[in-house]
């Protein structure tokens, strides 16, 4: 009856599987106490639950906690699939369903949504033993791809060299999946029997002894994202290649294989925009579409900071995805800040926070704020890596998007910087609004637009600021942004922008956002104290509050509502950042949680946290 | 001795539950889970068993009161007893519970209540018995938990 010991080389020395760490979900009590006792008997750890919202808070406060999910498909408070997809992206840890009806559609739903394994009630023993074959089988399929980070990037490099339409095949394959995240790891996943040929030979010029050597991670400021969303925006983003794009940047000491998995990540990113765009396109509508570009300037930055590889970059392509599809045009747009956030968003789902608690906040809550909404989804989404992505993607671009910012959406991302984002996407918001008869709320919104111009100029001045800011704290932005939770990305912005902004216009800036905040209640964790909690968090918290601001600016009647969601988890995250009050708190909570998840993610190359966010596959 | 005594009616009362499909093999497992570390394992799951199962018939009895006929209401309550029977190992309960879904499915009120009011005596009557076993196993003393029975 117990399981065996010790044992697994993937995990050491330890006893694995026992011990294993397991988190169980279910309703019905009597269930859940069998499951209990059940993996007590196999000599697991066990916690349970038997709400799937407690669950999700338990996994998003540390993600490390737990190194497996069960899960009830029928759920009273959230759908057992919707957990299960959510936990996928988030955490990318293997969720196993329980069901009493093992009818094949519902199997097959729980697979397609990522699950790694599906039991039927009730479960057996034997069947439990057997469940640690998940962790190994992800942690091992984590070790592969960290292992062949290098040599399969020279050939993701390469295959776009050699052969282009493959290339492009391959990453039209990745952009049309529509689980982003998993599709990533898929065709990661097909792409390296297929690399292994020629691995060798890449992987011969780039780098001797690639799998020996741990390559230092690169991170990813505003200013180098900002460069590489510049170089794929004119190299055009299907045609892209991490080479050319190297060429174009010119950036010392980076290398392909840098470049190429954050361009992987980028394209996750835009994936993602361009669902959650979709998501947001009938909210947008409503608000006369913000500028879903100053959601991606949020983004942007923070995913560029954050650009760790993280596991979550699942998560991001979707949120990505939606965004773009919301945004449409604002990812498709000329407007090449957006498309420095698709990359973005790559990273900021690796964070895998950011893209669920986005998309997590934006189903609950942007629903009603027409505009806001879409530019919560947005933040949602894809702040991380949006936001940070339209700031750092293109210096050049910076001027450009501030004019674009008039625009919709597009302009918004690129224009603001780091700092800007949050007061920006406000502005932009707002400006939108009245350039296209959004219901904004006019006083708010006289006082953003005129902020909001002034901003523009100013954040570009604090831009540099930001970078240093993001450079400075990279690795601990990187962290941040990992977490992929707006809130993190709203609450670093905040407090960046409080702590930061030297510049007049700068503050006059943040006030905008301070308003935005103030009626949602948000701005205020923001400043300061949100900076100093976390390096990303700083960020992230001016994004979340941004959000929020906006939020509460653009739509009362959807504030309210959307305020009220937030709320949900806004709570949580005030306690991290002070006052933040608003819905964002919510976001920002969960974008906090997932930063200090995501730093377990910061060591080892860029590229592999790609992989760990995709369901189990 | 008592003991002996107070033992073997527990286990000709547990066996009887058995051949009269009250219960199943599914009830093994929770005996099964059952050692020092918890030693009143499958009282506390049957306990909790019924406290639930009251808790979501008295659902169920009130949508059939209200004679709204939402079926799918009444199939989701159901199949949450439906589950917690087969956690325990509640076999009739769980065949009772199958059919009222089944009169769910076909809209049929009537069947609906008649099988409902089957589920609520078979409920009943399982937890009588249930309660003698497990009164009877405590009287017995500690040194017999439940024993799997020689089939």
């Amino acid at each position: 009856m117990r399981v065996q010991e010790g044992i697994n080389s993937m995990a050491g020395a330890d006893q694995f599987p026992i011990g294993m760490r397991v988190l169980a979900v279910d309703d019905d009590p009597v269930c859940l106490k069998l499951l209990e006792n059940l993996l007590l008997r196999c000599q697991y750890h066990v916690t349970t639950t038997n709400q799937a919202v407690e669950a999700l808070k338990l996994l998003r406060e540390n993600k490390d906690r737990f190194d497996l999910v069960i899960s009830d498909v029928i759920m009273p408070d959230m759908d057992g699939f919707k957990l299960l997809e959510l936990v996928g992206l988030e955490m990318d840890l293997p969720v196993i369903m329980l069901s009493g009806n093992g009818g094949t559609e519902n199997v097959m739903k729980g697979i397609t949504h990522g699950a790694c394994d599906y039991l039927l009630k009730p479960v057996r023993l034997e069947e439990l033993k057997n469940i640690w074959q998940h962790v190994v089988r992800r942690k091992f399929r984590h070790r592969e791809r960290n292992t062949n980070l290098s040599t399969e990037d020279p050939e993701f490099d390469k295959l776009p060299n050699s052969n282009p339409s493959h290339a492009q095949g391959q990453h039209g394959q990745n952009s049309s999946s529509d689980n982003s995240g998993r599709y990533s790891k898929k065709r990661k996943d097909q792409n390296e029997p297929e690399e292994e040929d020629g691995e060798d030979n890449g992987y011969d010029n780039e780098e001797p002894d690639p799998s020996a050597q741990k390559k230092p991670r690169v991170v990813w400021s505003v200013e180098l994202h900002r460069k590489f969303v510049a170089a794929v925006n004119q190299l055009g983003i299907d045609k892209a290649v991490p080479k050319r794009i190297l060429e174009l940047m010119n950036v010392e000491k980076l290398t392909r294989e840098n470049v190429a998995s954050h361009l992987q990540k980028y394209r996750l990113y835009l994936k993602r925009l361009s669902a959650v765009a979709s998501q947001q396109a009938s909210l947008a509508a409503a608000f006369g579409a913000r500028d879903p570009s100053s959601y991606l300037r949020m983004g942007m930055f923070e995913g560029l900071q954050s650009y760790h590889p993280l596991a979550s970059s699942s998560q991001i392509p979707s949120s990505l995805t939606s965004f773009q599809a919301t945004g449409g045009p604002l990812l498709n747009r000329s407007n090449p800040a957006t498309l420095g956030l698709p990359g973005l968003s790559p990273s900021l789902s690796n964070n895998s926070l950011s893209s669920n608690p986005l998309n997590e906040l934006n189903k609950f809550q942007l629903v009603n704020l027409p505009g806001n909404s879409y530019h919560a989804n947005l933040l949602h989404d894809q702040l991380p890596s949006e936001l940070s992505f339209s700031n750092v993607t293109n210096n050049a671009l910076l001027p450009q998007t501030s004019q674009d910012c008039m625009q919709p959406r597009q302009s918004a991302v690129a224009a603001t910087s780091f700092h800007a984002k949050p007061i920006t996407f406000e502005n932009r918001c707002l400006t939108k609004a009245e350039n296209q008869s959004l219901e904004i709320p006019s006083s708010s919104n006289d006082i953003f637009l005129g902020r909001d111009i002034k901003c523009q100029s100013s954040i570009f001045n604090e831009e540099s600021k930001l970078l240093s800011f993001g450079g400075a704290s990279q690795n601990n932005t990187k962290l941040q942004w990992r977490q992929d939770d707006l809130h993190e990305s709203t609450l670093l912005l905040s407090s960046y922008l409080d702590s930061q902004l030297p510049n007049n216009s700068c503050n006059t800036m943040a006030d905008p956002v301070t308003i935005a905040a103030t009626g949602s209640g948000m701005v205020q964790g923001l400043n300061g104290g949100v900076f100093n909690q976390r390096e990303g968090v700083a960020t992230s918290g001016i994004i979340g509050s941004s959000i929020s601001g906006l939020t509460a600016m653009t739509n009362h009647d959807s504030q309210l509502k959307q305020r009220e969601e937030y709320n949900l988890g806004v709570q949580k995250v005030q306690g991290g950042y002070g006052s933040n009050g608003c819905s964002m708190d919510g976001l920002l909570n969960s974008v906090i949680k997932m930063e200090r998840d995501d730093i377990s993610y910061s060591d080892g190359d860029i590229g592999c946290d790609l992989y760990p966010l995709g369901a189990c596959m | 001795m008592d003991y002996v005594h107070l033992r073997r009616q527990a286990a000709s009362l547990r066996k009887g539950l058995f051949d009269q499909g009250y219960l199943d093999e599914q009830f093994y497992q929770l005996e099964d889970l059952q050692d020092d570390a918890s030693p009143n394992f499958v009282e506390e799951v049957v306990t909790l068993f019924f406290r639930d199962s009251a808790r979501l018939m008295a659902n169920i009895d009130q949508a059939l009161d209200k004679c709204v006929k939402d079926f799918n209401k009444l199939d989701v309550y159901m199949q949450q007893l439906k589950g917690s029977c087969t956690s325990i190992g509640a076999s009739r309960m769980k065949t009772d519970c199958s059919a009222f879904r089944e009169c769910c499915r076909d809209e049929n009120i009537e069947g609906c209540m008649r099988s409902f009011q089957k589920i609520k005596r078979e409920h009943s009557v399982l937890r009588q018995k249930l309660e003698s076993y497990f009164q009877l196993l405590r009287q017995a003393g500690p040194v017999e938990c439940a024993t799997r029975p020689n089939k």
